[in-house]
This record gives structure tokens, C-alpha cells and sequence, in this order.
């Protein structure tokens, strides 16, 4: 269960990619515009703890997930992995520590995987590359303790197959062993059940949680499925346009939600129940701006139905709202 | 790995290369063209036995430009040595020259291909510009230039690796002129290839850039190498004709295109010796044919619509 000791912690952390610029711009000498996918995020993760990070596509979500497992270098603020400063280390060599323990498991299993290696050397790789192993016996037992924590059984048949000689479900839970096989602290896991039928969902969430419970692992849920993230997060902070809006436990940000963006996320869902208040609000309209062009104000007031003059004026800053539970609207006094 | 796996693994693999063989095999085109490899490999191998030592002016066996007849299948020279005999040898040198400057180009090509779309940037812009300029100078002139030097610095008897320098020098600029366009196919590859999620993968597990280069990206690009290489052996075959046509082979180790440099010279098409012309000629259009049909099968098995493995 989680304690308060936080493993990993951002800190106003930004990451904007510069735009291509025309011939005709260039001559002009307009200025290259940016992208700002992550416009400033505070999050932090205890050890032991799921924290759901939930949006829609653009919000920016995969993004933050890039940054943590440093395959993207953050333009702004800090990322503290616990108590260290990461923000700007890079380098294969002096990142192997930190690879060590902090690991990811992708979306799309059959593209994670080269079709070219065995599942063996597939989730060999890291224990291999960290070199974390002193012979090939060894090497082969923690492989095969990997494949079987993530529900490959007996592992030994596993082996020498191919990606495409397994099935969806069973590639990705190659692809959660080969996150397991180095033990790490903490995994980012990016939509790991969306490709999925829904009864090998259960499956992989379920031995998600059965991995946090026994290895005190601290997950990070990147979805865009509220009900999904209430079912195994304990706390769930909702992005919008590059921020997050609302934060809070998985209980008050889907039964009590104080943000309207969250409470029209909820309400696009049929799965939630509607007893607690929706304040009216109906499925969201439109889509997520560019993240080229934040609109003024509060980056919500395009699409927010109860938007009025201030939200157009002046971007809300996150206030608390009640216990651990903070949201970025004006209304939310 | 138990032993069992090692097996079952082994297996595997001969499984997948058996329905890659018989799915190849099933091209009427790579047919023909394997037919026709072989028997100019087998020939190759070993001309001493099928038509005795190469023919000199000295140990010549037959009359002047004598059309084809029972003793001398495909007639003789202008010095009397027999064509059948000079074609064999030929072979021999041709497709030695053709193989290796290919081994040289596919080598140098992956090599510059890999690194300029892996890495991008400013290694990307100036490798790019290397290749262009590769990919524009002549050959002829490549070839013409080199040559004197290599000559002067090696002397005309010396060998290197076995080669006599004319030759080798021929081998160098053909393999210098032809990776470019390798290059380009292999950086236009790789540049699809690097943003897959399993070359990020690979980064999150620690592994270097080296390592995703020749572990992850160099075996998804063996099918653009393959089908590619057999492309540029045929090129190469023709380079070497023409090369040795305009007198830069070695008369002492006559390729295919030095006995047709010889037979212009000799008036060849002007008396009527159609087979002096012709012998060499075919066998240059058939082995260049072989390669191209090889290649084009290769590329058509190995394209992902229709392959069976993925």
C-alpha cells in the first residue's frame, strides 16, 4: 500500500518541440512557433502507488510518459527520481542506473517487439544491455521468473517463439515481463490494456496489481479511460492541452469531480454511474485545441459549457478543493 | 536455454527458411535465373577441367578467326586460340570482379545508410552529401584516374589479394561507384525504421545506439539488402564490360569484356566473326539477366503484402 515517501516527482515540467517552418516564413522571418505538448505539470508518485494519468489524445499524457522514461528530453522544470535530479541526465551508459529501475510497457505490443528476436531474447535484452547478469544460467532463470510473474506458463514454451506465432494478450505480457525482468521501482504503463479483448484486460490489470502489491512497485497508468483508471488507480490526475486540471484520489475525481472538463469526461462514459452531480453538462463537443495555439484564459473555456468572462481573461491556477484533491477552475471555490 | 529449446528453436528458423526458399523458388523468373547462375557458377569453378588452361598466342590450338565447328564449338580467335576456352576463363574473372565490388558496395552502403538515417542531423547531411557525390562521378573516369596511380604504386606484376592490380583497381571503382545508391535505399529504411516502438523499446531496456543499430534495425533491413545486392551485381558485371571494353582490364586475365575489347580491335564485326562477338556478349546479357531476376524475385517475396511471415 502506498506510503507518502515519493518516488517520482515533476516539477512545473515542460516539453515543447519546435515547429517546421515553410520556405515562406523563414523569408518573412516569422517566428517558429512551438508545440508545448506538457505546458507545466506537478505530479508526483509514492512508492507503492498507481497514479492514473487520464486525457484525451493530445492532452499531452504520452508525452509526460516519454519524458519519465527519458526518451524525451523536457525543454522546462524538473523530474526528480527519488530525491535526483534527472531532468537533463543523458547517455546510454549514464543512464543505466536509472533504466535499471525505471521501466515501460507500451500500447501496442506487436509494435514493441522486433519481429526478428525470440520472446527470450526480447526480455533478455535489458538484463543483457544493464548487464545485470554473470552467466547464462543465470540469465535464464530470471527470464524465466519474468515470463511466469506475468503469466506466461511454463515459460520454457515461450522461448524460442516468434511475436507473430504468439497472441495478442500473450505478446503483451512478453512485453510486461520484459519491464519485470529487471525488477524495477517503478513502470510507466502507456494504454497497456486498450489494444486488448476485454476478458485479457482483467488479466494484465490484475497481475498489474498483484505486482504492486508484492514489489512495493509504484506504477504511472497513462489512459484515456476514466472508469479503467478509478478500477485500479489510487489517485488519478486528469490532463488537458499540456496541464494538469484536476488531481485527487480515484474516488473524488469520479464520484466527486470539481473540474468541468472531468465531470464532461465522466459523463462521456456510460459505464459511470450519473448520481453525483454532473452540473448539467453533456458528452464533450470539439476537439482538444492545437497545442500550437493555447487559447487565452483558461485553456478549457472554448469547449467548458459554464465558461464566463474571467475564464476567458486569466488561466486558473490549481486550489485545493478538499483532501489531496486539487482542481484548476474558477468555479471550484 | 535448455537443450530442448535450443532445438525447438533451430527448428523454427529452418522452418521459416524453407517456406522463404520454397515461396522463391515458386517465381518463374528467380527459376530461369538460378538455372542460368548455377551453370555459369559451375563454369566459373572450374574452367581448367571443362575446357583445359587459358590459351596464350603461344599454346593457340586453332586457325585465325575459324567459324564455329566440331573441335572449336565456338570458333577461334584472331591469334587461334579458341573462344569457348577464353569465355570459360572469362567467367571466372568477370564474376569474381562483379561478386566482390558488390561485397564492397553492400558493406560500405549499410554502413553510411545505417548511420546517416539513425542518427539524422548534421552525420545525416554530410554523409548525404558524400553519397551524392558518389552517386555522380563516373565510373570511367574514376577508374581512369586510379588506375596509373595503383599501377605506379604497385608495379603491373605485383597482386594484391590474388589480383592483378588492373583488376583490383577495377574491383575498388566499381565497389566505390555502386554504394551510393545503396546508401540511399538503406538511410530511407532506416529512417522508417528507427521511430518503431521496439527501437524504444530497446532504448528503455539500456541498450547503446550501436547495439539497436546491428541487433534491432540491420536484421529488419536483410530483405532491402538482398533483393538490392543481386541488383547491384548485375550492375557491376556491366560496369566491369564496359571498363574492360575500353581497354582498362588486363589482357593477362581477360574478363568477358576484355575478349570483346579484343574482338572490336580485331575487326571482329567487320570480317563476319560474329561468334567471337557474340560469345562473350550473351554471356555477360544472360549473368546480368540471372542477377536481375534474382533480384526481382527476392524483392517480391520479401514484400510485406505478400510475405508469409511478418
Amino acid at each position: 500500500m502506498p506510503d507518502n515517501a515519493d518516488i517520482l516527482r515533476l516539477e512545473n515540467l515542460q516539453v515543447s518541440f519546435p515547429m517546421q517552418s515553410g520556405v515562406f516564413d523563414s523569408i518573412l522571418g516569422r517566428p517558429k512557433g512551438v508545440v508545448r505538448a506538457v505546458d507545466g505539470i506537478n505530479l508526483n508518485v509514492n512508492r507503492g502507488e498507481i497514479v492514473a494519468l487520464v486525457g484525451e489524445s493530445g492532452s499531452g499524457k504520452t508525452t509526460v510518459g516519454r519524458v519519465i522514461t527519458k526518451l524525451v528530453q523536457p525543454t522546462g522544470g524538473r523530474l526528480l527520481f527519488d530525491g535526483e535530479d534527472m531532468t537533463t541526465t543523458h547517455g546510454f551508459s549514464t543512464l543505466r542506473p536509472y533504466r535499471h529501475r525505471v521501466q515501460m510497457i507500451f500500447q501496442d505490443a506487436y509494435q514493441a517487439l522486433n519481429p526478428r528476436h525470440t520472446v527470450f531474447d526480447a526480455v533478455a535484452e535489458p538484463l543483457r544491455s544493464l548487464r545485470l547478469v554473470e552467466n547464462r544460467a543465470q540469465l535464464t532463470e530470471r527470464v524465466s521468473e519474468a515470463l511466469s510473474t506475468a503469466g506466461l506458463n511454463p515459460p520454457q514454451e515461450f522461448f524460442a517463439r516468434f511475436p507473430h506465432e504468439l497472441s495478442g494478450g500473450q505478446r503483451q505480457r512478453v512485453v510486461v515481463a520484459g519491464a519485470l525482468v529487471v525488477k524495477p521501482d517503478f513502470i510507466v504503463a502507456d494504454e497497456p490494456v486498450s489494444m486488448l479483448d476485454v476478458s485479457i484486460r482483467a488479466q494484465i490489470l490484475q497481475a498489474l496489481i498483484d505486482l504492486r502489491d508484492k514489489y512495493r512497485l509504484a506504477l504511472l497508468f497513462i489512459t484515456h479511460d476514466l472508469p479503467l483508471a478509478w478500477l485500479i488507480a489510487d489517485r488519478i490526475a486528469v490532463m488537458y492541452l499540456g496541464r494538469v486540471v484536476e488531481i485527487g484520489s480515484a474516488d473524488d475525481i469520479t464520484l466527486y469531480p470539481r473540474h468541468p472538463y472531468t465531470v464532461a469526461l465522466r459523463n462521456s462514459t456510460p459505464q459511470v454511474r450519473r448520481d453525483a452531480g454532473s452540473g448539467g453538462i453533456q458528452a464533450l463537443q470539439g476537439e482538444v485545441p492545437s497545442a500550437a495555439r493555447v487559447p487565452k484564459g483558461c485553456r478549457f473555456h472554448p469547449r467548458c459549457p459554464l465558461a464566463f468572462d474571467r475564464c476567458r481573461q486569466e488561466e486558473p491556477s490549481a486550489i485545493e478543493v478538499g483532501p489531496q484533491h486539487l482542481s484548476a477552475c474558477w468555479l471550484a471555490k | 536455454m535448455s537443450e530442448g529449446t535450443v532445438q525447438s528453436l533451430s527448428r523454427i528458423r529452418a522452418r521459416a527458411i524453407k517456406g522463404f526458399l520454397r515461396q522463391l523458388l515458386g517465381h518463374g523468373g528467380a527459376q530461369l535465373g538460378l538455372v542460368c547462375l548455377v551453370f555459369f557458377v559451375a563454369v566459373a569453378a572450374m574452367p581448367n577441367i571443362l575446357v583445359g588452361p587459358l590459351q596464350t598466342a603461344i599454346t593457340a590450338t586453332g586457325d585465325f578467326l575459324a567459324p564455329p565447328s566440331g573441335q572449336h564449338l565456338l570458333g577461334t580467335d584472331d591469334v587461334g586460340r579458341d573462344v569457348l576456352n577464353l569465355v570459360a576463363h572469362g567467367a571466372r574473372i568477370s564474376l569474381t570482379i562483379a561478386l566482390l565490388a558488390t561485397v564492397i558496395s553492400l558493406i560500405v552502403g549499410t554502413i553510411v545508410g545505417i548511420t546517416a538515417g539513425y542518427f539524422g542531423g548534421w552525420v545525416d547531411v554530410w554523409l548525404m552529401r558524400l553519397t551524392d557525390f558518389f552517386f555522380v562521378v563516373p565510373s570511367f573516369v574514376l577508374a581512369l584516374v586510379i588506375t596509373p596511380v595503383v599501377l605506379e604504386v604497385m608495379g603491373r606484376g605485383g597482386e594484391i589479394l590474388g589480383f592483378r592490380p588492373s583488376l583490383f583497381v577495377i574491383i575498388v571503382v566499381i565497389g566505390l561507384t555502386s554504394w551510393a545508391f545503396i546508401a540511399r535505399v538503406i538511410r530511407s529504411q532506416t529512417l522508417s525504421l528507427k521511430e518503431r516502438t521496439f527501437v524504444d523499446r530497446a532504448r528503455i531496456a539500456g541498450s547503446s545506439d550501436t547495439s539497436i543499430m546491428v541487433r534491432h534495425i540491420l536484421p529488419n533491413l536483410v530483405p532491402q539488402i538482398a533483393a538490392n545486392g543481386a541488383l547491384v551485381v548485375a550492375n557491376a558485371i556491366y560496369i566491369e564490360t564496359s571498363l574492360s571494353f575500353l581497354g582498362l582490364g588486363d589482357p593477362l586475365q581477360p574478363s568477358w569484356g576484355t575478349l570483346l575489347s579484343l574482338a572490336q580491335r580485331a575487326g571482329a564485326a567487320s570480317v563476319g566473326a560474329w561468334w567471337y562477338l557474340g560469345a562473350p556478349g550473351i554471356c555477360v546479357l544472360m549473368v546480368s539477366l540471372a542477377f536481375v531476376l534474382i533480384g526481382n524475385a527476392l524483392d517480391d517475396t520479401f514484400n510485406p503484402r505478400r510475405r508469409v511471415i511478418p
